[in-house]
């Protein structure tokens, strides 16, 4: 959960970004650091294979600025998609403020985005949070690959989108969509933090 | 003279305590999640939260293995390097389990900041105050200023 210091007036969120292997996490925390300025973000972690797929997670910390006087900050997480690392997916969830998850377009991968999508509430209800109160956006990378190969945000939305949350369309490699998502899920996160909850 | 910096309160005693006794360069106090509690002798936050990030892991990949070999938890790692060793310790309190991650140098010891950190353990576990009830933390109104920040941040 996020961590508030009102004596020094800082926020920090976790947001985990989820999907199945190859749908282009990692590529969304790149394009992020890459037009971040030095100062507003710190070192990207990626603990990946010699092939640059993500093994454990890959981390990058952001100042996102002053918000209601709080210096608010966010922890970016991706986790490794492929099936097989389930135990390491767990972990880095733990305690997450907000979910992306980044679904690949491709129609050849839709099952992987249901299985991923599947993994993911059982992950979150093992971890005994309910998953239709977490800040969560679904985005749909690889949309400007060729039509004949993807499915529209329509059809994805039909097939992954159960909870009618904020979806977006992007191609994570240009940056188109990138912002967009990361902007939805802070206020999604933030919003939480406006609200008094019950204990 | 390097800082200490809490995000909780209760946490900073224990942890000027154990900085002074161990001989400790750095020092984090962190959520399994990785969420920092309470820091010494980082300069820069984002550092902290990768540090904290990294540590997490590493306590959290070993607690994984540990329970697939069918045993309680791994109490506590030490790496040594030819500069620097990096401890890392879980212990458990009221308030849920937390981790720490110690750098010290050739002024110190293995040995040493293992003896201190069970001090710091006990001497958090005496500090934890009971849990407050969660409350609104931002103005109802904040979007405009995050619009503001995400564009200043993308230098849009």
């Amino acid at each position: 959960m996020s961590l508030v210091n009102f004596t020094t007036r800082e926020i920090t969120c976790k947001i985990v970004y989820y999907g199945p292997g190859r749908s282009g996490k990692t590529t969304n925390l790149q394009y992020i650091y890459g037009r971040v300025p030095d100062k507003r973000r710190g070192r990207m972690v990626s603990l990946a294979t010699q092939t640059d797929r993500t093994l454990f997670f890959d981390f990058l910390p952001l100042e996102l600025g002053s918000i209601s006087g709080f210096t608010t900050r966010f922890q970016l997480y991706t986790v490794p998609g492929q099936v097989y690392y389930n135990a390491t997916r767990k972990l880095v969830l733990q305690g997450a403020d907000g979910v992306v998850f980044v679904a690949d377009s491709q129609a050849r991968q839709l099952d992987e985005n249901i299985e991923s999508m599947q993994n993911l509430q059982a992950n979150l209800i093992e971890q005994g949070v309910d998953a239709r109160a977490v800040p969560f956006v679904l985005q749909y990378n690889k949309q400007d690959l060729p039509s004949d190969l993807i499915l529209s945000p329509d059809e994805l939305n039909e097939a992954l989108n159960f909870w009618d949350v904020p979806s977006f369309s992007a191609a994570a490699l240009e940056g188109t969509g990138v912002f967009e998502t990361l902007k939805a899920a802070s206020e999604q996160v933030l919003r939480k933090l406006s609200q008094a909850e019950p204990a | 003279m390097t800082e200490t910096r809490v995000v909780e309160a209760w946490t900073l005693e224990p942890l000027e305590r154990f900085v002074a006794e161990s001989g400790a360069r750095l020092t984090l106090l962190m959520t399994p999640a990785g969420q920092v509690l309470a820091q010494h002798g980082f300069t820069r936050a984002v550092d902290v939260m990768s540090a904290a990030a990294l540590g997490a892991a590493i306590v959290a990949s070993t607690g994984e293995i540990a329970r697939m070999l069918d045993q309680t938890e791994f109490a506590a790692l030490n790496h040594q390097g030819v500069q620097h060793g990096i401890f890392l310790g879980a212990f458990d309190t009221p308030r849920g389990g937390l981790l720490a991650l110690v750098v010290y140098g050739p002024d110190s010891s293995a040995g040493l900041v293992q003896l201190f950190f069970e001090e710091l353990a006990q001497g958090l576990v005496a500090a934890v105050p009971a849990q407050e009830e969660p409350k609104a933390v931002l103005a109802a109104n904040f979007e405009e200023e995050l619009n503001r920040s995400l564009a200043s941040l993308f230098g849009r």
